[in-house]
C-alpha cells in the first residue's frame, strides 16, 4: 500500500470537490446571519441531533420543537408493566438540551412547508430553517373496533406514560386464573422484540402473584425477534412448551392474525383458516399495527407502507431535499426500530448536517444497534449490530457484524446482561438528555 | 489488508468520476473518529463517560490498551456478552480511530447512579480491606497510585464503576471463563478469595 492512504487523498481532494458542488450551500460567513437546524420531536432520535449539532458546530442555531414537557422513555417501560421499577425513572425533561446550547419550545408541530423551508405549530409560531430534523417517533393505524372508545379500555401503551402505568394496574387487578392476552403486530413496528419481552415479565407477574393465570399471545407474524432465546428462557422460566406453560404463543399461520377488536366483550377475533375466532380476556393488550407519526405522513414525508424513506447515508428525505427523518419513523433499510438505532442515525444525520450547512461532503455514516429484552428481573439477552452504507446496494444497509446473545448461556451471563441493560439505559438516557 | 486496497481504490475512482461530472452526484468523505466512536456512546456514554454502574467509562484511556482490548474481543480471546459481536464489525484502521477518539477525551471518575436501582454502593469498610488485599496480591505492581496509573497494558481502574469492576474480578475467579489478564494476574487472583477480590472492587471504585 503506498503512503497515500483514503484519508489524506481524500482531504487533498475535498477542497476541490466542494467547490464544484454548489448545491452543498456555501460555508457560513462571518457576521452572516446564524444557520438554523429545526428538530422536530424530542425522543431517542431528535434530542440526540439537536444535541450532537450543537456538539460538532456550535455556531449553529438548534431549534427542538417537543410536543411534551417530559418524555417517558419506552425502554425499561415494559418493567414497570410487570411492577418492578417505578415509573417516575423513566421520565426526562428537556433541561439538560438547553445546557447545549438548544433552545427547547414547547409545541406540537402541525405543518411542514418544505418548499417554503419552515414549520408551523398548534401555537400559532413559524420557525424557518436551512436543514429540518423530524423524529416523531410512530403512530398507529386504524383497526376495525379499536375505536377512541375501545382504546380507554384496552391499550396498546407502545408509547410509555400514563397508559404504561395504567396497564400495570390493569395486571394488578387481574385475578388468579384470568388470562392477559397481548395482540403482537405485523413488521414493521416499534421494538421488534418488545411484545415478548412484555409478554415474559407480564409472565414473570403472575408466575409470583397468580399462579394459574395465563399470557396468550396472538401474533400476526410467523417468527419474531430473538425467537430461538425468547423460546429458550420461557421454557426454563416458564414452562413454555408443556400443558401447563404461563405463556402460550399462537402465530399468525396457526389461527394467531386479530381481526378485530370488541371492546364491550372484551375480546378480541382472530382469523382461523377463514373461520373468525373468539378470544377474551381480563386484561387486553393490544398492539396496532404501526405508521410514522401523523406529522411525516401529513408533510408528504412517508410511502405507500407508512414510512419514510430516506437516503442511507445520510438519512435525509427522498420526498423532501433538506429534511432528515430519523428513528422510528424512517424505513431505515434493515435497521431495527429501536432507541438505540435512533441514537445512532441521530449521529449520522448530526454529522451530515454539519458537513452541508458549512458545505463540505457528508461523512461516510457507522451504525450500530444494541438491544436488551429482560425475560425476568435476572434474565437478560441482547442483539447488536454494526451496519454500513453501501453504494452498491443503497435501498439496504450493510450488516458488518451482528449477533445475539448464547443459547445455553449459564445463569451469570443472564444476570450479567440484566444489569447491562439497567446500565445501557443510564449511559443512554445521559447521551440523549444531558 | 488487501480488501482494504481494493476498495481504496475504488472509493478514489467513484470520487474521480463525481469530480467529472462536477455535482451531479457527490461522493462521500471518508469516516471519521467521531462518527465510529459515536455509535460506542449508547452504552458507554458521550465521550465515553458511562452512565451507568455495569458499563466501564474509557474516555482518556490509552489508544493502544483500546486497541488492543478490541482485538481481544474480535477474537473471543476476551471474553464478552456483547462487545466480541461489535469489535468484529470493524476494521483494524477504524478501530485504531475509535480507540484515538476515545484516548483524546478526559477521564472521569464514575458518579453516584441514584436512578440506577441494581448499581452496587461503594461500601467504605470493604474499601479498606479490599486496600489490604492490593498489597498483599501486590496489584500495585502494574495498578499504581491505587489504580490511577493507566498505560498501554494497564488500564485506568480508579474511579471505574464499581459493578464493572465486581463483574470483572468474578469473572477472574470463574473457571467457565478463561479471561487473558488472569495469565499476567494469575499470582496475585490466585492469592486471593471471592470476598478479596469483591473488597479489591469497591477499593478502587472508591479511589479518584
Ligand atoms: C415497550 C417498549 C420497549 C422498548 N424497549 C427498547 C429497548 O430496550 N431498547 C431500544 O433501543 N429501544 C426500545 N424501544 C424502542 C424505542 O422506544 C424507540 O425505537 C425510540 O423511542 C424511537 O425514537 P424516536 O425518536 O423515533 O421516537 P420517540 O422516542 O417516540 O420520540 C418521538 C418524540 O416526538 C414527539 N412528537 C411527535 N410528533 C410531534 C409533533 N407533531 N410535534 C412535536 N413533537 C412531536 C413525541 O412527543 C416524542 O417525544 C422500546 C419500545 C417499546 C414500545
Amino acid at each position: 500500500m503506498t503512503n497515500l492512504t483514503r484519508r489524506t487523498f481524500i482531504k487533498l481532494t475535498g477542497g476541490v470537490a466542494a467547490v464544484g458542488l454548489t448545491s452543498f450551500g456555501v460555508p457560513a460567513i462571518a457576521g452572516e446571519a446564524k444557520q438554523k437546524v429545526v428538530v422536530v420531536g424530542g425522543g431517542y432520535g431528535g434530542a440526540v441531533a439537536a444535541k450532537y449539532i450543537r456538539m460538532a458546530d456550535p455556531k449553529v442555531q438548534v431549534t427542538l420543537i417537543e410536543k411534551n414537557a417530559d418524555y417517558y422513555s419506552c425502554p425499561l417501560s415494559n418493567w414497570v408493566v410487570a411492577g418492578f421499577r417505578d415509573m417516575a425513572l423513566q421520565k426526562w425533561n428537556y433541561e439538560g438540551l438547553k445546557k447545549h446550547g438548544v433552545e427547547v419550545v414547547i409545541d406540537e408541530v402541525t405543518g411542514i412547508d418544505p418548499a417554503a423551508k419552515s414549520v408551523a405549530t398548534a401555537g400559532g409560531k413559524k420557525f424557518a430553517y436551512d436543514a429540518l430534523v423530524v423524529s416523531p417517533g410512530v403512530d398507529f393505524k386504524d383497526f376495525p373496533g379499536y375505536d377512541a372508545e375501545a382504546q380507554k379500555k384496552i391499550l396498546h401503551a407502545w408509547k410509555a406514560g400514563p397508559d404504561t402505568v395504567t396497564l400495570a394496574k390493569q395486571l394488578a387487578a387481574m385475578k388468579d386464573g384470568d388470562t392477559y392476552i397481548l395482540v403482537a403486530p405485523a413488521d414493521p413496528y416499534r421494538c421488534p422484540p418488545g411484545p415478548y419481552e412484555r409478554a415474559s415479565l407480564v409472565a414473570h407477574y403472575l408466575k409470583k402473584n397468580k399462579p394459574k393465570s395465563k399470557v396468550l399471545i396472538l401474533d400476526a407474524k410467523p417468527k419474531f425477534s430473538k425467537q430461538g432465546l425468547f423460546q429458550e428462557g420461557w421454557t426454563q422460566l416458564y414452562g413454555f412448551g408443556s400443558d401447563n406453560s404461563i405463556i402460550k404463543w399462537v402465530s399468525g399461520a396457526e389461527g394467531g392474525k386479530v381481526v378485530r377488536v370488541d371492546a364491550k366483550e372484551m375480546a378480541v377475533y382472530t382469523d382461523n383458516n377463514g373461520f373468525e375466532e373468539k378470544h377474551t380476556g381480563a386484561c387486553i393488550n393490544f398492539i396496532p399495527p404501526n405508521t410514522a407519526g401523523k406529522i411525516a405522513i401529513s408533510a408528504g414525508l412517508t410511502n405507500e407502507g407508512g414510512w419514510c424513506p430516506v437516503h442511507l447515508n445520510t438519512f435525509e428525505s427522498k420526498m423532501h431535499k433538506g429534511i432528515y427523518v430519523v428513528g422510528d419513523a424512517s424505513a431505515s433499510g434493515g435497521m431495527p426500530k429501536s432507541g438505540y438505532a435512533a441514537n445512532s442515525q441521530a449521529k449520522v444525520v448530526a454529522a451530515a448536517i454539519v458537513a452541508q450547512l458549512n458545505g463540505k461532503q457528508p461523512g461516510e455514516p457507522s451504525y450500530v444497534n444494541t438491544c436488551y429484552s429482560m425475560l425476568s428481573p435476572d434474565y437478560g439477552i441482547s442483539v447488536a449490530a454494526v451496519w454500513k452504507f453501501d453504494p452498491a446496494t443503497p435501498d439496504k444497509v450493510k450488516e458488518i457484524s451482528s449477533g445475539v446473545s448464547p443459547s445455553k448461556a449459564p445463569d451469570f451471563v443472564r444476570k450479567q446482561e440484566a444489569l447491562y441493560n439497567e446500565s445501557w439505559y443510564q449511559s443512554i438516557m445521559a447521551d440523549t438528555f444531558s | 489488508m488487501q480488501q482494504r486496497k481494493i476498495r481504496m481504490l475504488t472509493v478514489v475512482g467513484g470520487l474521480l468520476a463525481g469530480m467529472m461530472l462536477l455535482g451531479a452526484s457527490a461522493a462521500q468523505a471518508d469516516i471519521t473518529g467521531p462518527m465510529l466512536a459515536n455509535t460506542c456512546a449508547g452504552c458507554h456514554g458521550t465521550n465515553g463517560i458511562s452512565g451507568g454502574p455495569a458499563m466501564p467509562t474509557i474516555a482518556g484511556m490509552p489508544a493502544k490498551y483500546l486497541k488492543s482490548i478490541m482485538a481481544d474481543f474480535a477474537s473471543g480471546k476476551r471474553p464478552s456478552t456483547i462487545m466480541g459481536r461489535l469489535a468484529k464489525g470493524y476494521s483494524e484502521a477504524e478501530i485504531a480511530l475509535i480507540a484515538d477518539e476515545f484516548a483524546k477525551q478526559k477521564w472521569q471518575n464514575a458518579k453516584s447512579a441514584p436512578q440506577s436501582k441494581m448499581a452496587t454502593a461503594v461500601d467504605a469498610k470493604l474499601a479498606k480491606e479490599g486496600e489490604k488485599a492490593t498489597k498483599s496480591a501486590k496489584c500495585d505492581k502494574c495498578h499504581e497510585d491505587n489504580g490511577v496509573f493507566q498505560d498501554d497494558d494497564t488500564p485506568r481502574v480508579a474511579g471505574q464503576w464499581l459493578d464493572y469492576l465486581r463483574f470483572k474480578v468474578q469473572d477472574l475467579k470463574n473457571p467457565e471463563l478463561k479471561v487473558p489478564q488472569a495469565d499476567k494476574m494469575k499470582a496475585g487472583i490466585d492469592k486471593l478469595s471471592a470476598e478479596q477480590l469483591e473488597a479489591v472492587a469497591h477499593f478502587y471504585a472508591s479511589q479518584k
